[in-house]
């Protein structure tokens, strides 16, 4: 999905992409945790990110299962945002690079 | 009694005087338990310098995790295993987060007040995060590590803790 980006973003050349580049691929992860319901979890899934009910209940038992999900990918600000968000809902979440 | 039922845009609240009681305290000791952490970093007095500014801003807040393990709970790391891009961001979006969550428990307060309790969208919202961070607050005093854990057992907490979990899902319900 990121990969031709980056590409791109190389080929620019090195003072480019020493800054940040908004589509450098990141993601925001959510952590399991035994206190939030499962029900709960679906919700803030289906009505922050907009899931379908089926793709929010997927993600919240890839949580509950796993131990974390990654539920989005895309810029570093962005997964700020969404990180600050789930930590407003009550979601233990973070935010890494993807291949980290 | 289902504690909330759905009537059209609204969400009608039905508690008993106790419960509503129970629910104002604890709610009140989420606001004292946030605050503290809040005037942790007081605007300094020095009014030209740039740490007020950033305070003026509504940034510039404390770059170390809480030590409370329920306000480290409340308020985590945004970074795993990078503490001082955690630091950066907490600096920059604590005070707010925090702000957010005390101007919830206190709209649940409010609320509580009123007769009948009736909640439009935005207040069932609060009440969603007030009865999640309460349920946070309390799993960490009652040591709750693992799923399906009951902690130090302190059953007056857990019966509690599993209230309010009963009072989220089926609001939950009303609200979906």
């Amino acid at each position: 999905m990121t990969t031709p980006t980056i590409e791109r973003e190389t080929e620019r050349g090195t003072v480019l992409y020493a800054v940040e580049q908004p589509d450098t691929p990141w993601v925001t992860i959510v952590w399991n945790d035994p206190v939030n319901l499962q029900t709960y979890v679906t919700y803030v899934f289906k009505s922050y990110f907009g899931h379908s009910r089926e793709e929010a209940e997927r993600l919240m038992l890839l949580v509950h299962h796993e131990g974390r999900a990654v539920v989005a990918s895309g810029g570093r600000e962005e997964m700020e945002r969404h990180v600050e968000a789930m930590h407003d809902y009550g979601l233990w979440a973070t935010l890494a690079k993807d291949d980290a | 009694m289902i504690p909330f039922t759905r009537h059209g845009v609204l969400v009608i609240v039905r508690l008993s005087d106790l419960e509503a009681e129970v629910l104002r305290d604890l709610a009140g000791q989420l606001t004292e338990l946030l605050g503290d952490r809040a005037t942790t970093h007081e605007a300094p007095t020095d009014a030209g310098s740039a740490a007020a500014l950033f305070a003026q801003l509504g940034i510039g807040g404390s770059t170390v995790a809480p030590l409370d393990p329920a306000l480290a709970r409340l308020l985590p790391d945004a970074y795993k295993n990078d503490l001082s891009a955690s630091s950066e961001h907490r600096r920059l979006t604590e005070g707010g987060l925090v702000d957010r969550k005390i101007a919830h428990a206190r709209l649940v307060v409010a609320s509580l007040t009123s007769s009948p309790i009736t909640l439009d969208e935005a207040a069932a919202q609060s009440w969603l995060r007030t009865l999640t961070d309460l349920r946070l607050t309390i799993a960490s005093r009652l040591r709750i590590i693992d799923d399906g854990d009951e902690g130090t057992g302190d059953e007056a907490l857990l019966d509690v803790y599993d209230w309010l979990g009963y009072l989220q899902g089926t609001l939950l319900d009303a609200i979906e």
